[in-house]
């Protein structure tokens, strides 16, 4: 029986509801102590312990692509803990809650994410900030929670997280956009002039860029807008298909001092990036070579072409070039519908651009995000100096589910990049600050000691609209003395190697959210870190959305990948818990993942979060923040 | 004009051999576009049914794979009206697989089919694979209420048409 003296909450060891601890950085932090109650609480958490064990057992239910509803237990991990297998209760009858309820479904749309208030979104297009308005348009279908033909939606906000949205921007009723208003981009001409590129797909289906402008350039709100009447400006060149031609970038001064801009698009499977310069926006001229080309890769979709500074904190002007500057070159690969960044040099006398490291190239390498994120597009902010990146993140259950509740898709809180000056070879990504304005009621806990296969449940007024900042460090001592190592540990795989359920020396441990008392949903965020024979350690950090929900109609996948660590950095993450969509940040947004969830039991007051170290060996010290997130007006 | 004519003969055998050829080099190509789906023999069986296929491109070919989804929805959908009245009794879970197969028919199908004319093969590809997940999904409700199913043989057929037109927007991309 664990003692309730002052001395356990300053270096505690027990599995119990932790007292949070006063102080941090939030307001008014929760305390709360019930030294009488401390024995009920240690049984209870007991049994949440040993449930937690069995539950990690875990079902591994059939993939949906089976006929049979079968379930199978993994491996069992042994009678020591004192769990005998047959205590699982198998997940199956009654128990299941299908259909899905308006009480499931209406607790699933987000309190801080842009969305519209029905239907249909996808692409985020030609962010920008223009007199002292934020405006965000965006892929819409009005008729339908499902992609149709689509329209410019509009939204504008002060601070990128609270919106007003306005009247659809663009409909399809050219001749040229008959078919579909498609991406597009905005630039702003050193006079403070707006241009917008966009692709229309045609009556008969082509792909073309128009050119649309402002009605009244002078309204904040750019409501209404004017197509240029002699377009499109650009139609598929020789040797591109007619539909292999979409979703026009920013456009940025070459040393000529024309504008150039890049399309996307493939010849036979290689990726490749088109050039155009202009003076006028109206008519263009293709450059011989295109920026950059990968083979293999498919089509390019809405490419992305922005300098980082090598030194600075702030993001770049797009026009901005020089010895202090990387290049960024970004597309949605078609084929995968994941997003690919890479890291080089632009020869802009030339317009092409080249990977610092081939081997990591764009469509081959890393990616801004290792879950459901696509789409993306960054514009420079002018009023805060910094590169913004918007991405469409699309739903993962079934039609069915999004015709019930009425809409479909989300954007994800908008990042803001810079070159990871550590690093070197890649970006970081991390929630505009304008975020945390949301943040209140801090919920603190420092230096929990959390043993190995254990689980701390977190005392919260509240578990769907969360920011956690949490860090991490392991027992210097099991770390080093570890020498039953192997290279396959290393090799682990966040989607194959069966998540948080599959036990390492050194992991996984880390949050699990949008959790139900009896773990039966649950979606652990967690670090998997495995020590190669070379004595190095490779740290891996992962969402696992197969327990995420009892519903048998949603993805499930696991999602994740490496994230480097420098020598003497803690292990880091952070969790924006937001209903359905879960984005995770590791080592100060190195590694990024976006899940989306829908629990069917883990939800209002059922959603709990639990700290949990899940290692055979390794003890884990956490200190977490725990904010509620208010919701934005949107 | 001499019918006659060696000229003319010649002329009408050639056009004859072109038509026969082209018409052989369409079978082969829709063989081909099978053979990379999960069920080649299903696919020949759905494209053929159609006379078009024999002048289609691989958009085409797609195109009647989703009008084939289409129909098999429709028909699904009949079952489970007259099964909510011959089996009262599994109707909630009627009632979630007529919800599935409302949205494979009404949303996924007019959306690839959208998608697939616009080119934007991906789009297409989604509704197809919900198509495949409804199926899937109404299959096991059954199960999880501890029913036997009476609609196996219906959710697999559409499971297995939508993983082939799944197959062939693939070749799309």
């Amino acid at each position: 029986m664990a003692s309730s003296s002052p001395s356990d909450l300053e270096n505690p060891h027990a599995t119990c509801s932790y007292a949070p601890l006063p102080g941090g950085t939030g307001d008014e932090p929760t305390v709360s102590r019930h030294p009488k109650k401390s024995a009920a609480i240690f049984l209870v958490c007991a049994f949440l312990s040993l449930a937690f064990v069995v539950a990690l057992i875990g079902v591994d239910k059939a993939e949906l692509n089976t006929n049979e509803a079968a379930v199978v237990l993994s491996r069992g991990r042994g009678v020591d803990k004192g769990v005998s297998e047959k205590s699982f209760r198998p997940l199956l009858g009654a128990e299941n809650s299908y259909p899905w309820s308006s009480n499931m479904l209406d607790w699933q749309r987000t309190g801080f994410h842009f969305q519209p208030k029905n239907n249909w979104m996808n692409d985020p297009n030609g962010p920008v900030f223009y007199k002292g308005w934020y405006h965000l348009f965006y892929q819409y279908h009005p008729d339908a929670p499902v992609w149709g033909k689509i329209v410019w939606g509009h939204a504008v906000s002060k601070d990128l997280v609270n919106w007003r949205h306005l009247p659809i921007a663009m409909e399809t009723d050219q001749w040229y956009d008959e078919q579909g208003v498609w991406t597009g981009s905005a630039t702003i001409l050193p006079d403070g002039q707006l241009v917008v590129l966009y692709t229309g797909s045609t009556n008969e289906s082509v792909q073309v860029q128009n050119l649309a402008y402002p009605a009244d350039p002078s309204d904040p709100l750019l409501i209404n807008w004017v197509k240029y009447p002699g377009n499109p400006v650009l139609v598929p060149p020789p040797g591109i298909d007619e539909k292999d031609f979409r979703d026009p970038t920013t456009a940025w001064k070459t040393p000529e001092g024309k504008w150039r801009i890049t399309i996307g698009s493939k010849v036979n499977k290689t990726g490749i990036s088109l050039v155009y310069d202009t003076e006028d926006f109206k008519s263009f001229e293709l450059l011989d070579q295109v920026l950059h080309a990968v083979p293999g890769t498919g089509m390019w979709e809405c490419v992305d072409f922005y300098p980082i500074s090598k030194q600075g904190e702030n993001g770049l002007d797009t026009s901005i070039d020089g010895p202090g500057v990387k290049h960024v070159v970004k597309a949605s690969m078609d084929d995968d519908r994941n997003d690919y960044y890479s890291i080089g040099t632009y020869d802009a006398l030339k317009g092409k651009w080249t990977p610092d490291n081939p081997a990591s190239d764009v469509g081959i390498g890393l990616r801004y995000d290792y879950g459901i994120y696509y789409a993306s597009k960054t514009f420079y902010d002018q009023d805060k100096q910094r590169r913004v990146l918007w991405s469409w993140i699309k739903e993962t259950d079934t039609e069915a589910s999004d015709i019930s509740k009425g809409w479909a898709s989300l954007m994800g809180v908008p990042r803001t990049i810079l070159l990871d000056k550590k690093t070197q070879t890649n970006i970081i990504q991390w929630p505009v600050e304008e975020i945390n304005r949301l943040r209140t009621n801090a919920t603190v806990f420092k230096n929990l000691v959390v043993e190995a296969g254990s689980l701390v449940p977190l005392e919260l007024p509240a578990a769907s609209q969360l920011d956690i900042v949490a860090e991490f460090e392991l027992d210097e001592a099991t770390v080093m003395r570890l020498n039953d190592v192997s290279d396959a540990d290393v090799a682990y795989d966040c989607a194959k190697n069966g998540g948080a359920a599959t036990r390492g020396a050194l992991g996984p441990f880390g949050i699990t959210v949008l959790a139900h008392e009896g773990l039966i949903e649950h979606t652990p965020v967690y670090f998997y870190v495995a020590k190669g024979v070379d004595g190095n350690l490779k740290t891996f950090f992962c969402a696992d959305q197969s327990r995420s929900s009892s519903a048998m109609d949603v993805d499930k996948s696991i999602y994740g990948n490496v994230v480097p660590v420098m020598k003497g950095e803690k292990l880091s993450m952070r969790i924006l818990v937001d209903h359905s969509i879960v984005e995770s940040f590791a080592q100060g947004g190195r590694t990024c993942i976006t899940s989306r969830v829908y629990p069917t039991k883990a939800i209002y007051n059922n959603a709990q979060v639990f700290l949990f170290n899940n290692a055979t060996a390794a003890t884990v010290t956490a200190s977490l923040s725990i904010w509620q997130m208010k919701s934005a007006q949107i | 004009m001499n019918f006659s004519s060696p000229l003319t003969i010649l002329f009408t055998l050639l056009l004859l051999h072109e038509t026969l050829y082209s018409t052989m080099a369409d079978q082969k190509f829709i063989e081909n576009t099978c053979k990379g789906t999960p069920s080649p023999n299903l696919c020949l069986k759905i494209l053929l049914a159609n006379p078009k296929s024999q002048n289609s491109d691989l958009t085409d070919l797609a195109l009647i794979g989703v009008a084939a989804v289409k129909d098999k929805g429709v028909e699904i959908i009949r079952q489970i009206v007259a099964l909510k009245s011959s089996k009262p009794k599994l109707r909630p879970t009627l009632n979630y697989c007529e919800e599935a197969y409302h949205a494979v028919v009404y949303a996924d199908v007019p959306s690839s089919s959208e998608a697939l004319r616009g080119g934007l093969a991906k789009f297409a590809e989604d509704g197809m694979a919900d198509s495949a997940v409804e199926s899937q999904a109404c299959e096991r409700s059954f199960s999880e209420h501890g029913w036997m199913s009476p609609m196996t043989d219906s959710n697999k057929a559409m499971n297995d048409v939508a993983n082939v037109v799944r197959a062939i927007i693939r070749m799309l991309l």
